[in-house]
């Protein structure tokens, strides 16, 4: 390929500039189309992982209470207290730490989540837990049932780490605070308390509160609303382990009872939860519901994004050979007539391809261009109802490809007619045309 | 001393949708520098066919011919290309101007894609231009020139590689005899100074007095005819 070629095919493009204004046009609409649908298809994963994450990539684990409490024989509790497993229960043991850990007043007091008895499970299991790639973070976290034997309360108190992620999003934020100040790891001895049961107890900010008799200053109110974890009382984790210690036969050893996890994002949650329950051979998941339709329902316009954007690369490719196409067949007698004076068919296929590939790259670079004045110019989030900004969706690699992919279908387009016209005879086309 | 041109029981039929048509068969001549040679017959006789072959455009079916001592139905496409830029000039009975293109484009055409740089190709195309008598003309499509200021466009166009040797397909047909007398004028210059030799196809119109040499071609036979 040399000067000439290219010097040949501008002159083309010039001279015919109607032709070339309607190719780079095409071009040019396309790519800007690819463009926008693409933003919009980015942007609608940036929506659904909000809308998800708001309302549930997150997700409460735990294993569930072995056997029948209540069955077990008087000799048979005694001997769990210390550590003797009765043989029924045995097969259930898995990752299970707790048989010598069982409350005094196991009628009334346990390990729960929620209204459901757990077994315990190691810190370590909830670390490996920890180590999917799947889960963004995960929180071991202990919740107990109380019974204050003064007034016969009873109630729940979870002992998080507050500053974890994964309490956050389970449990209780400080967002959710309606009176006094959060937890705060490095100030033990304060808790938490659930409005409802405030309420419902006369329990203010600044009041002490008793757990397995040891006063404790309630820092602040919360309304936990519809996360999965919902105790009467929240306190730092250690607080809460030696409440507990009081109130059964042995003493944690790195222990929790719940496991509190969030999904790494709301594409992988439904895998996250699929791989804890296989890890821990659960099925004990707790989490709010809606993730589902939400998901679901941005899914599938997301899947109508592809096809539109496949339908029109489809399109765009058909356009650009038909226009290539003729561009040939319309000069069948002027190639014939250059074929004659002594060009080559390698000079004109050359030329032929070049005039494909200026309009291509000028076409879609425009495209581009419109693309990005579209995205900035168009507040499709304000139209859309949602206040995240429309940022990230303006992805250059994403514009590289779309390029090289219009860039690539012209020079195929082209090659067909390029083909044909090598075969065609100049005589035949001069004595036709 | 080896002719230029020298043609060897050359044939030439043509397949169409399963029967053969046979055009010509053992056509035999030859051709020096310096000479006309005169193709003449009644109408779908071959005589285009013929030129086709010579110059390179189509493959013959038999035979062969030998351009400056060069076998050239062997030579690949790429190399009959090479050799219609180098040396052969071509002019058809309607012209076959590119329409887009001006008169200085179409002449200049020849020159391209032979590592002659830009100004040298316009310096040589507005020369010959000139000679012909289109110095005004030289920015104009074809369509605004006068059918005679066309054809001379079309001479230019043929003589600017300095062709060994013109084609010349019907040059007079579609012009009036005047028209017809220049346009012979103009070319029979480079052939009589023995820079050129010349074929020209005719049906008849051609004045046989220009010619070296007059052949007929009929039946499929070409045969000498005497002056
Ligand atoms: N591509 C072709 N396919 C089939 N027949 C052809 C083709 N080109 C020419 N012919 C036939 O070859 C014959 C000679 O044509 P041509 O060389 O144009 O004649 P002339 O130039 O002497 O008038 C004609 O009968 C024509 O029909
Ligand atoms: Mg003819």
């Amino acid at each position: 390929m040399s000067v000439d070629v290219i010097t040949c095919a501008l002159r083309e493009l010039r001279q015919n500039w109607r032709r070339t204004f309607a190719v780079v046009s095409g071009y040019a609409i396309t790519v800007a189309f690819i463009i926008v649908l693409a933003a919009v298809l980015l942007y609608s994963r940036v929506v659904q992982d909000i809308v998800i994450g708001g309302t549930g990539t997150y997700f409460v684990t735990w294993l569930p209470a072995c056997g029948d409490i209540s069955s077990l024989t008087e000799k048979e509790l005694a001997d769990l207290a210390k550590g003797i497993i009765p043989a029924k229960c045995q097969e259930q043991c898995e990752n299970c730490t707790g048989c010598n850990k069982k409350p005094y007043d196991i009628l009334n007091e346990g390990f729960v989540v929620n209204t459901n008895t757990t077994r315990l499970l190691t810190i370590e299991l909830a670390e490996k837990v920890a180590r999917l790639d799947s889960l963004k973070n995960v929180s071991a976290c202990l919740m107990f049932r109380f019974r204050d034997p003064t007034n016969n309360l009873i109630f729940t108190a979870a002992g998080v780490n507050p500053q974890d992620y994964a309490v956050v999003r389970n449990c209780v934020a400080a967002g959710d605070l309606v009176e006094g100040s959060y937890l705060d790891a490095a100030q033990p001895g304060k808790i938490l308390v659930e409005s409802g049961f405030a309420i419902n107890n006369g329990l203010k900010p600044g009041m002490k509160f008793s757990i397995a008799e040891e006063e404790f200053e309630i820092a602040g109110l919360v309304r936990t609303g519809v996360r999965p974890l919902n105790p009467d009382i929240m306190m730092p984790f250690a607080d809460a382990e030696r409440a507990i210690n009081k109130r059964i036969h042995n003493p944690l050893e790195k222990e929790a009872n719940i496991i509190l996890a969030v999904s790494h994002d709301a594409t992988h949650h439904i895998k996250a939860m699929e791989d804890v329950k296989k890890l821990l051979k659960t099925d004990s998941l707790l989490t709010t519901g809606c993730y589902w339709p939400a998901s679901e329902a941005l899914g599938l316009s997301e899947r109508m994004v592809w096809g539109f954007m496949l339908i029109v690369m489809l399109g765009s490719v058909m356009f650009a050979a038909k226009i290539q196409w003729s561009a040939v067949v319309e000069r069948y007698r002027n190639l014939a007539i250059l074929r004659a004076i002594g060009w080559s068919n390698r000079v004109i296929a050359w030329q032929l391809l070049c005039e494909s590939l200026f309009q291509s790259v000028a076409g879609s670079l425009v495209g581009v261009l419109i693309g990005v004045v579209l995205i900035t110019a168009v507040p499709v989030n304000s139209l859309l109802g949602v206040d995240a900004a429309m940022t990230g969706v303006l992805n250059p690699v994403l514009a590289i490809v779309v390029i090289a992919f219009a860039v690539l279908a012209g020079l195929l387009a082209s090659l067909f007619p390029v083909l044909r016209m090598h075969a065609r005879s100049p005589l035949d086309d001069l004595r036709r045309f | 001393m080896e002719p230029l041109l020298r043609v060897e029981k050359l044939s030439k039929s043509y397949h169409t949708r399963g029967h053969e048509i046979k055009v010509f068969t053992d056509v035999s001549f030859a051709v020096n520098t310096g000479e006309l040679l005169l193709v003449t017959g009644r109408s779908g006789v071959g005589k285009s066919t013929l030129l086709g072959l010579l110059s390179g455009l189509d493959r013959a079916s038999g035979g062969s011919i030998f351009f400056q001592e060069k076998e050239v139905t062997g030579l690949s496409l790429a190399e009959l290309a090479e050799l219609r830029a180098s040396s052969i000039g071509m002019i058809f009975q309607n012209f076959n101007l590119i329409p887009g293109w001006t008169a200085r484009e179409n002449v200049e055409a020849v020159l391209m894609h032979r590592g002659i740089s830009a100004a040298e190709r316009q310096k040589r195309a507005v020369e010959i231009l000139r000679e012909l008598g289109l110095a005004d003309r030289l920015e104009n499509l074809p369509a605004e020139l006068s059918v005679g200021q066309q054809q001379r466009v079309a001479i230019a166009r043929t003589l600017v590689n300095d062709p060994v040797l013109i084609l010349a397909d019907e040059p007079t047909g579609d012009v009036d005899p005047e028209t017809a007398g220049e346009i012979i004028e103009l070319l029979l210059p480079r052939v009589k100074s023995g820079r050129a030799a010349m074929i020209v196809a005719s049906h008849g119109l051609f004045d046989v007095k220009l010619a070296t040499r007059v052949v007929c071609l009929k039946d499929g036979i070409l045969s000498e005819t005497a002056q």
